[in-house]
């Protein structure tokens, strides 16, 4: 093992895209994908990094895996410089990618792995053995003398952990491990990842789904934009908005004074609109006892066909709230 | 969980992997030989054809003229295009993430493609030997398969820096494109350099393959006029030049990897 520090910490991190468009008159666009990222993350946890498509996480789990070189700023991992150590670094950390990509379709799984043991320099004695060991783990061992490229998408998932974690890394980086996959596979693949915790392994862990940080991460991040905009444990993002209420309110289409109506009521700090079909719900959050879905329901007592209700303000709510307050 | 053998990671064991999955993937899709292997028969048939009364070598000529034009495009399209599919398939990042400089991945991929070409440059022999109804005569043998071997060495050692080009952007296809069929005429697989306009000797001369050809050709047809060096003088410049190309792949390939993490274009294709 390497120093008892940080398994991760990041010092302003900004990555930014220089992309051309067209031919002849080339137009340079420039996309901040981060714009300073400051982490800390401890050995031997999961550590979620949250945040809606386009984000940042991408970039910034391949900043971290060595893949990519940040416009500025300082990385460590297991206390070495992703830039100028990388080549220490690389065998000490799995990356798994999420989506289809990355492996070779037409070889048989258990092929694709013998080729990365060998790059990744595992002793020639044990590699038939590891291989073994990390097809049982993901659930393979049935289908790793098939081609790939007869892989299910969930399949490809797992040959894509199997590979990330061969060489036994002390740190993993899964960029949206579950993307695309379906609900067993999914749940299969974060029984996994809990399982590699156990192992004392460091998980650095990318999602897009509230739910899947929230059951798996203890610690996480919220990515917006390139920044974060939030760093807790779940807990106590929890509590951030304990006190606050969610009302709902649905009816066939809200006029603009109503909404503004309802935002002069005490204590309302946000409302979100959203339609579905000829439906539309407000959402609002509020800040005080005062304001009930009485209140709301004077407000909008014109429409006929309305419903006015209050729930528990959940994660996924602070999570739309702290991702659109950004976008904003 | 303890991470093993972090030391270095051996750099032939690398070569070798990378080659017996180019031939893994090969066997699972061995059609895409013969596509190549057809322009190379039609070109040396109606060459010989066409030249059957210019002498007893002509039939030589020709073999050594189709079959370069095959290994050339199995060794260096195929090296090239070995590393635009690690982009296709995405497994550019895993590879480039795994502890091994990526040159020995694709040092690994040409020495396939560079033993492809020897197989398709094998067929491409027998099928004008039939034709022909009987092999060349070749003066010195062993001489010319230890020349052959080396020819190869000098495609070689071009297919890396094209692959080296490959890693760097999506594009080199459509510059390998362009570059191939100038480098068909300008290495002599298809005529001598001697007898293509003097301006074009400059740039034929860049390519380690012109000068290993023109050496090939003066051991295996007797009464050749080639380059006015003669035979050692080609067999220098082959060395030399395949010694640059080696240095600049070498060079490039740090460089190279270097650039692609400041861009972050290892994922487009
Ligand atoms: N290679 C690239 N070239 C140009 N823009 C890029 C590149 N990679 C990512 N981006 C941009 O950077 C932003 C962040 O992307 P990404 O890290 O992939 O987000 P996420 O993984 O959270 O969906 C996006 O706006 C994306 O378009
Ligand atoms: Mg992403």
């Amino acid at each position: 093992m390497s120093s008892s520090g940080p398994a991760i910490e990041t010092r302003g991190i900004t990555r930014a895209f220089d992309s051309r468009k067209g031919f002849l008159f080339r137009e340079a666009t420039r996309t901040e994908a981060l714009r300073g990222i400051d982490l800390s993350v401890e050995q031997g946890s999961i550590f979620g990094l949250l945040g809606p498509n386009g984000a940042g996480k991408t970039t910034l789990t391949k900043i971290l895996s060595t893949l990519l070189l940040p416009t500025s700023g300082a990385a460590y991992v297991l206390g070495h410089d992703v830039v100028r150590e990388a080549d220490w670094l690389r065998p000490r950390m799995g990356l798994v990618l999420g989506g289809e990509r990355g492996l070779y379709n037409r070889v048989s799984g258990r092929e694709n792995l013998r080729y990365f043991a060998d790059l990744y320099g595992i002793p020639l004695g044990e590699r038939e053995s590891r291989i073994r060991e990390v097809l049982g783990r993901v659930d393979l061992d049935g289908a790793s003398d098939r081609r790939v490229e007869e892989y299910s998408r969930g399949m490809k998932q797992k040959l894509h952990l199997a590979r990330g974690i061969l060489h036994r890394p002390e740190i993993l980086f899964l960029d949206e491990p579950t993307i695309g996959l379906d609900p067993k596979s999914a749940r299969e693949t974060r029984k996994l990842v809990r399982s590699l915790v156990a192992d004392g392994v460091t998980i650095f862990l990318t999602t897009h789904y509230m739910f899947e940080a929230e059951e798996l991460c203890p610690k996480l991040a919220i990515l917006s934009k390139g920044r974060i905009v939030a760093r807790d444990t779940v807990d106590r993002l929890r509590h951030l908005v304990g006190g606050d209420r969610t009302i709902e309110a649905e009816a066939y289409g809200f006029d603009d004074r109503e909404v503004d109506s309802l935002h002069r009521l005490p204590g309302v700090s946000k409302i979100v609109t959203e339609e579905f079909g000829p439906v539309s719900r407000l959402t609002l959050r509020v800040r005080t006892d005062e304001t009930g879905p009485e209140a709301v329901r004077a407000v909008l007592a014109n429409h006929a066909e309305l419903s006015v209700r209050e729930r528990r303000t959940s994660l996924e709510d602070v999570y739309l709230d702290l991702v659109e307050e950004e976008a904003r | 969980m303890m991470a093993t053998a972090l030391g270095r990671v051996s750099r032939s064991r690398s070569t070798y992997a990378s080659l017996r999955l180019a031939v893994l993937q090969f066997i699972a899709d061995p059609q895409w030989l013969i596509p190549s292997m057809i322009a190379p028969v039609v070109f040396a048939l109606v060459s010989f054809e066409l030249f059957r009364s210019a002498g007893p070598y002509f039939l030589t000529y020709a073999i050594l003229g189709a079959g370069m034009m095959s290994m050339w495009g199995q060794t260096l399209y195929g090296s090239g295009w070995a590393t635009g599919q690690d982009r296709e398939f995405g497994t550019l990042e895993p590879t480039i993430q795994a502890p091994t400089p990526y040159l020995y991945v694709v040092l690994g991929r040409v020495l396939w493609n560079v033993l492809s070409g020897l197989i398709g440059g094998a067929i491409v022999y027998v099928v004008i030997v039939a034709f022909a109804g009987g092999p060349p005569a070749l003066p010195d043998p062993v001489g010319f398969a230890l020349l052959f071997v080396f020819v190869m060495v000098t495609l070689a050692s071009v297919g890396v820096v094209f692959a080296a080009f490959y890693v760097y952007t999506r594009y080199a296809g459509f510059i390998q494109n362009i570059g191939e069929f100038a480098f068909y005429i300008g290495t002599g697989c298809m005529f001598p350099v001697v007898l293509l306009p003097f301006y074009t000797n400059p740039v034929s001369l860049i390519f380690p393959p012109t000068w290993a050809l023109d050496a090939l050709r003066y051991l295996s047809i007797p009464g050749y006029r080639g380059f006015a060096w003669g035979f050692w003088g080609d067999l220098l410049g082959a060395v030399a030049t395949t010694a640059v190309y080696l240095g600049i792949a070498g060079a490039v390939f740090t460089r190279v990897e270097h650039h692609v993490l400041e861009e972050g274009n290892l994922s487009e294709y």
